[in-house]
């Protein structure tokens, strides 16, 4: 699915969200989001998923604008948002999830193929399948979120700080994941504090600033530049780091 | 005397669960205290009246009937009144009271305040054991728990019941999947008065019906939904089991009008060692 933000401005009352967001996410690629906490990233996801009304601008996805479509709608139309904080149903078991993520979809063969699909992704979600998500540890619950996103079979994936609280070598887990969901043809849109795990995963990226597109470009271009990894990044750069530098092995 | 005592127990606890399920579904779903439930069990009782004894319709074919009747009442209260207050939890119970009221001087206005009388579609009594149960009182039971168990499938087992438990738990991560919280809640709700519709029409052929019928009922499921935690329907379960026990040991050893007096004695006492309710959480 192609992901076109025209001008995208949005509020929270006196408060400006974001403002004059305009790019473009091409069918099939992985776009980062990255920015500092409060610069706009979960706005944005939420906008694109219906949860937050525009204040100005226009969402189109595949040459359609979103603008009358309600939430509901948009995940008929194959939009899925893991949304920020993983917001599972803590009194159901993970397996339940991952049933509730594949709700607008008929019970059959596709559905069965999609769930054993996750749980080959995700095999530690296969083994706790029956425990409450409550219950699980936060990768666990990740996956389920995750998990329970693809379940509704997006053509446009959404994911909201899928590395946030997790442990590196989980970090890991989840990168590979995310590289595997993207290379079956998903369109993903990837909003990350980690910005380095996000480019690495990506091949733009987005930098956002206060609610501001601050810039775009390659991921790798990203990657590479001094300034965005002291100003965005939040790190110490001596001299300009040599070739990309992978965040984790991926099976590419 | 111990199997009279078993038998009380589960006669009445049947019946509590059946009470306390709507009352307990409506309110884990749309976070909505219902103080119309007894309204619409006394509903169930005079439509179950209406149906079977003044248009002759037989009790089978009355039954789900009654129950139908209050449950569509429902869906016109969820879609006029309740779901202004979705996830307000005193607004509501303010408002349920007041339509409460209405329902009560309603059928009040049209059937006076005597309650009418309802034939016993099912009469004699049948020897368990060396315990003496009245056959209706068995029949109204063994419903009363098919019904429990038809309400915990579709919870487990059906699209609608994911979608009632998912928004129940996040209504916002629910829609994310799909699901239409706006119409899913008058769903719940017709669910839960049906259920309430159910005792009402179970109950009335053995204590009759009045228009006042409401508070004793509403006061049972309250007690035993306050008593399993508020939205927890195994701790539901549980409590009628507990009410059922405590009413039938004071009825037997005592006096049957001690029992009310003690089941809110223990509401008090749970309430105090665990605030959110036995399987309720804080």
């Amino acid at each position: 699915m192609r992901l076109e933000l025209d001008s995208v401005g949005l509020r929270y009352g006196p408060v400006t969200a974001l403002s004059d967001v305009t790019l473009t996410v091409a069918t099939g690629t992985t776009a980062a989001v990255i920015g500092a906490n409060g610069a706009g990233k979960s706005s944005l996801l939420r906008a694109i998923a219906g949860l937050e009304p525009l204040a100005a601008g226009r969402i189109v996805a595949d040459g359609a604008d979103l603008a009358r479509l309600d939430t509901e709608a948009r995940i008929r139309l194959g939009i899925a948002l893991s949304p920020e904080g993983r917001r599972l149903f803590p009194e159901m078991s993970a397996a339940d999830n991952l049933r509730a993520g594949a709700f607008t979809r008929r019970a059959g063969p596709a559905v069965r193929r999609d769930l054993d699909r996750v749980y080959t992704l995700f095999p530690r979600l296969a083994e706790r399948r029956a425990s409450l998500a409550r219950n699980l540890s936060g990768g666990e619950q990740q996956m389920c979120a995750i998990g329970r996103a693809v379940m509704s079979e997006p053509q446009l994936l959404l994911l909201d700080e899928p590395s946030l609280g997790l442990a590196p070598k989980v970090v890991g887990d989840m990168a590979r994941a995310i590289a595997t969901i993207a290379a079956s043809g998903v369109t993903v849109l990837l909003a990350e504090q980690n910005s380095r795990l996000a480019l690495s995963l990506a091949q733009t990226g987005h930098v956002f600033e206060a609610g501001r597109l601050a810039r775009s470009g390659p991921a790798a271009a990203l990657l590479n530049d001094g300034d965005v990894l002291r100003a965005y990044l939040g790190e110490e750069v001596a001299s300009p780091p040599a070739g990309p530098i992978p965040a984790v092995p991926l099976p590419l | 005397m111990f199997q009279q005592f078993l038998v009380i127990m589960a006669l009445s606890a049947a019946i509590y669960m059946l009470l306390a399920l709507g009352f307990t579904l409506i309110f884990g779903v749309m976070r909505v205290v219902n103080f119309a439930h007894g309204e619409f069990v006394m509903l169930g009782a005079y439509a179950l009246y209406v149906v079977q004894d003044v248009l002759g319709v037989g009790y089978a074919a009355a039954l789900p009937l009654a129950a139908l009747v209050a449950g569509l009442v429902g869906v016109v209260c969820e879609r006029l009144v309740f779901r202004r207050f979705v996830g307000d939890e005193i607004g509501s119970m303010i408002v349920a009271l007041a339509l409460a009221v209405t329902l009560k001087g309603a059928v009040t206005a049209v059937f006076g305040t005597d309650g009418p009388s309802i034939a016993r579609p099912i009469s004699g009594v049948v020897t368990l054991g060396g315990a003496v149960i009245p056959k209706d009182q068995l029949f109204a039971a063994a419903v009363a728990l098919v019904l429990v168990a038809l309400t915990h499938r579709l919870l487990v087992a059906t699209r609608l019941g994911l979608a009632m438990r998912a928004v129940a738990q996040d209504a916002e991560a629910a829609r994310l999947q799909g699901m239409r919280p706006w119409t899913t809640y008058p769903a719940a709700f017709a669910v839960g008065c049906a259920l309430a519709g159910f005792a009402g029409a179970l109950t009335a052929p053995i204590y009759g019906a009045a228009p006042d019928m409401g508070d004793a009922a509403l006061m049972k499921a309250f007690v035993v939904v306050v008593l399993g935690g508020l939205g927890s329907i195994p701790g539901a379960l549980i409590a009628a089991l507990l009410l059922g026990a405590l009413d039938a040991g004071i009825s037997i050893l005592f006096d049957p009008t001690l029992a009310a007096l003690a089941s809110f004695g223990a509401v008090i006492a749970v309430l105090l060692f665990r605030p959110s309710g036995i399987l309720g959480r804080a």
